[in-house]
């Protein structure tokens, strides 16, 4: 929840082409549907986020702000909250290494030291090459299969050190298509 | 209706798909097709057992034979030799008394109670009919007989108190709730299981969902609230799915809608995404989560039964609370109050991780002790080694040693033993494992988890995660242990809400069980040299 996320100010919204405009409309009207007539900020910025690949556009963020007739500054400051949630652009895969109690206690540490390693990049940044960013994460709930880690949506559990190149080359297979 | 001869069960969760689960089983699947074998063999898809350390696992019935560690080429063999020739496959049996089913089942006669995981395992989550079979939304049949009065009643006598962590009497809340006048109040499920070293109300979720979606409907005739929201953690993808699944069949059964059961009485229940954000396990960031805010916490009082969720009067309860609700209305108060001690009525569902044999899930009655988990259930500490320490309740919980193994654990065991259960975490670290280390990373949870509103918390968590490295780096200065101690002091008095008045208790707790620990890195520090006048 640090600061430091707040790259790109919510408002700028004259950059999107009428696709885009159109599509932020119909994610909006549909969450609305879902919700009764609400809408769910946090379910429309989990669509958005794996729309544009793994962050939110400022001009994005304008845009929505105006179809849910909120200040977008509003919208800045819940997704600047939030650490699902970036406005900092990040890598094609998200990867969320889980350093809680129970993880550390099993060997998260030296997942961490070795994911660093392989990665070339510290907690927070992004490789080179847009493939993969690393965090931290709190607890993912997983703790019977300690130490574990997400990437995207999928989870893995019972790792060593040894199992992450494996793991990264796969990922890294998959995402290239 | 097909009668099946053998049934196989495969428990499929979060943390046994990790383990290859869904492989096994389409494996199976494919096997019993090419024997021939689809007529007499079903195969199910359960919640989980709450196993962990076995990997995959299969049960067998009515053989009651129990595999583990299954993998994909192992399916052939478990077909020819135990479908095909009744001959069981040795090799890979495992002890069934391992499976939840019957957990902490030993000399003690405390024998495991499953209240709450009563159909874990047991059923396919995703299917209504088998919850149905299995008494499922019988409670609120009979609920929606009685009077709102007389449902809160049950609840008040059976004495259930919130398993969220802060124990208050579910009876009294909903009472609260009930006497407003307001033309809109709302149930809300704590879904947001952020408390480190907690998963099981993601098995709940994942193997028995229309259990919520169940007492979540009874809470709202009883309170006369027409919306129910479940507020689940965003990185729980199965738990939401499941769910939505259960919110959209109990639908379409008329269980949910505008006339459930055909009573009259109306309620839905939506589903709301977290965003990982630990604060908002705390109700108000909870509420303010929805309310698509920060997860800040509002002022107390008024408390959510009065001014909750858009304003209005508001259930706020955690899922292993709901999980409670339909079995006590089937059986009665002093059925729920047989289970437990006097001050803490029913069960508790542990959450068992670390550096144990065997990680997992267990209900077991209030009063058992942090041995019978940890060695009867836990199979002890992982490679013979001894315990070097337990935190239990969670990082908001108590660092202790293994003097306290025989205290019995309950809502009263904070006060009289400094034992904290709080979500009930029991994590386990062996010998091996630094107790310093360990703390800076509680205090880097902290200090990242801090929402920000309250200086104590916000400063405060910064200022112990500093003290925590240094003592770790041993370039603490010699005021830094009296300092840590005013900060703690400081952060329990006066931090605006639950999370920062809990982050002292697992560094007093350290420091009153190991205070050499600390000494020693006191001792073994030097203030760097570019940090002295002199250098």
């Amino acid at each position: 929840m640090g600061s430091d996320k707040i790259v790109q100010s919510a408002g700028k919204a004259g950059t999107l082409s009428e696709e885009d405009r159109a599509f932020l409309q119909d994610v909006v009207e549909r969450d609305r549907a879902e919700h009764r007539g609400r809408v769910s900020y946090m379910d429309i910025m989990f669509e958005l986020e794996h729309h544009y690949g793994n962050s939110l556009p400022g001009e994005v963020l304008g845009e929505v702000a105006r179809l849910v007739g909120a200040p977008a500054s509003q919208l800045n400051g819940f997704v600047t909250f939030y650490t699902m949630l970036s406005t900092k652009p990040r890598g094609r895969h998200v990867i969320r290494i889980c350093t809680s109690g129970p993880c550390h206690v099993t060997g998260a540490p030296a997942i961490v030291t070795e994911l660093k390693r392989l990665l070339g990049v510290e907690l927070g940044e992004t490789t080179s090459d847009g493939m993969f960013s690393l965090e931290a994460s709190s607890c993912l709930g997983i703790c019977g299969v300690s130490p574990a880690l997400m990437i995207d949506d999928d989870a893995y559990g019972n790792l060593t050190p040894d199992d992450l190149p494996r793991i990264l080359a796969a990922k890294r297979a998959g995402g290239a298509t | 209706m097909k009668m099946f001869s053998t049934q196989i069960i495969v428990p499929v969760d979060s943390n046994s798909v990790l383990q290859g689960a869904l492989e096994v089983k389409h494996v199976l699947e494919e096997m019993i097709g090419a024997y021939n074998l689809a007529s007499q063999v079903s195969v199910v898809e359960t919640g989980a057992l709450g196993i962990y350390d076995q990997g995959v696992v299969l049960a067998v019935f009515p053989d009651d034979v129990y595999y583990g560690g299954v993998k994909p080429v192992d399916v052939q063999e478990i077909v020819t030799e135990h479908l095909l020739k009744g001959r069981v496959v040795s090799r890979l049996v495992i002890d069934r008394n391992l499976s939840n089913r019957r957990l902490v089942e030993k000399e003690t006669g405390k024998s495991q109670q499953k209240i709450v995981l009563r159909n874990a395992g047991l059923i396919d989550p995703q299917s209504i009919d088998e919850y149905i079979a299995r008494d499922g939304y019988g409670a609120l049949a009979k609920a929606l007989a009685m009077q709102p009065g007389e449902v809160i009643q049950v609840l008040t006598d059976s004495k259930l108190q919130g398993r969220g962590g802060a124990g208050f009497p579910t009876g009294l809340k909903w009472g609260m709730v009930a006497k407003e006048q307001s033309d809109e109040k709302y149930i809300v499920c704590n879904a947001d299981e952020g408390e480190p070293g907690t998963f099981k109300d993601r098995l709940i979720l994942e193997g028995d969902p229309h259990s919520i979606v169940e007492a979540m409907t009874i809470a709202g005739y009883a309170t006369g609230a027409h919306l129910g929201i479940v507020y689940v953690r965003g990185e729980y993808f199965m738990s939401i799915a499941r769910m939505q699944k259960a919110i959209k069949d109990a639908t379409e059964y008329g269980l949910l809608g505008d006339d459930v059961l055909g009573t009259g009485f109306k309620f839905d229940i939506e589903v709301y995404r977290g965003g990982g954000a630990y604060i908002c396990g705390e109700e108000f960031a909870l509420l303010e989560s929805i309310e698509n805010q920060r997860g800040e916490p509002r002022n107390k009082p008024p408390f959510p039964p009065q001014v909750g969720l858009f304003g209005k009067p508001t259930v706020v309860n955690n899922v292993e609370t709901f999980a409670n609700v339909p079995p006590i209305l089937l059986n009665g108060s002093d059925w729920f109050k047989s289970f437990g001690t006097p001050t803490s009525a029913g069960t508790k569902v542990f959450s068992l991780s670390g550096d144990v044999v065997n990680r997992g899930i267990v209900e077991a009655p209030f009063g058992v002790t942090l041995r019978e988990l940890i060695y009867d259930f836990g199979g002890g500490v992982k490679g013979g080694k001894r315990i070097g320490f337990i935190q239990t309740g969670g990082s908001a919980g108590t660092v202790l040693t293994d003097k306290y193994l025989d205290t019995p654990l309950d809502f009263a065991s904070m006060k009289t033993s400094n034992v904290s259960i709080g979500s009930g975490v029991i994590l386990v670290a062996s010998e091996d494992v630094p107790l310093l280390p360990f703390l800076e990373e509680v205090a880097h949870f902290f200090w990242h988890e801090s929402c920000g509103k309250c200086t104590p918390c916000r400063e405060g968590t910064l200022q112990i995660k500093a003290i925590m490295e240094a003592l770790v780096g041993r370039t603490a200065d010699p005021d830094a242990l009296s300092r840590l101690g005013r900060l703690l002091n400081t952060l329990s008095n006066t931090s605006f809400c639950g999370l920062g008045q809990a982050v002292p208790l697992a560094f007093e707790s350290a420091l009153r069980n190991f205070p050499e620990v600390f000494d020693r890195a006191l001792a073994e520090s030097h203030v760097p040299e570019a940090c002295q006048e002199e250098a």
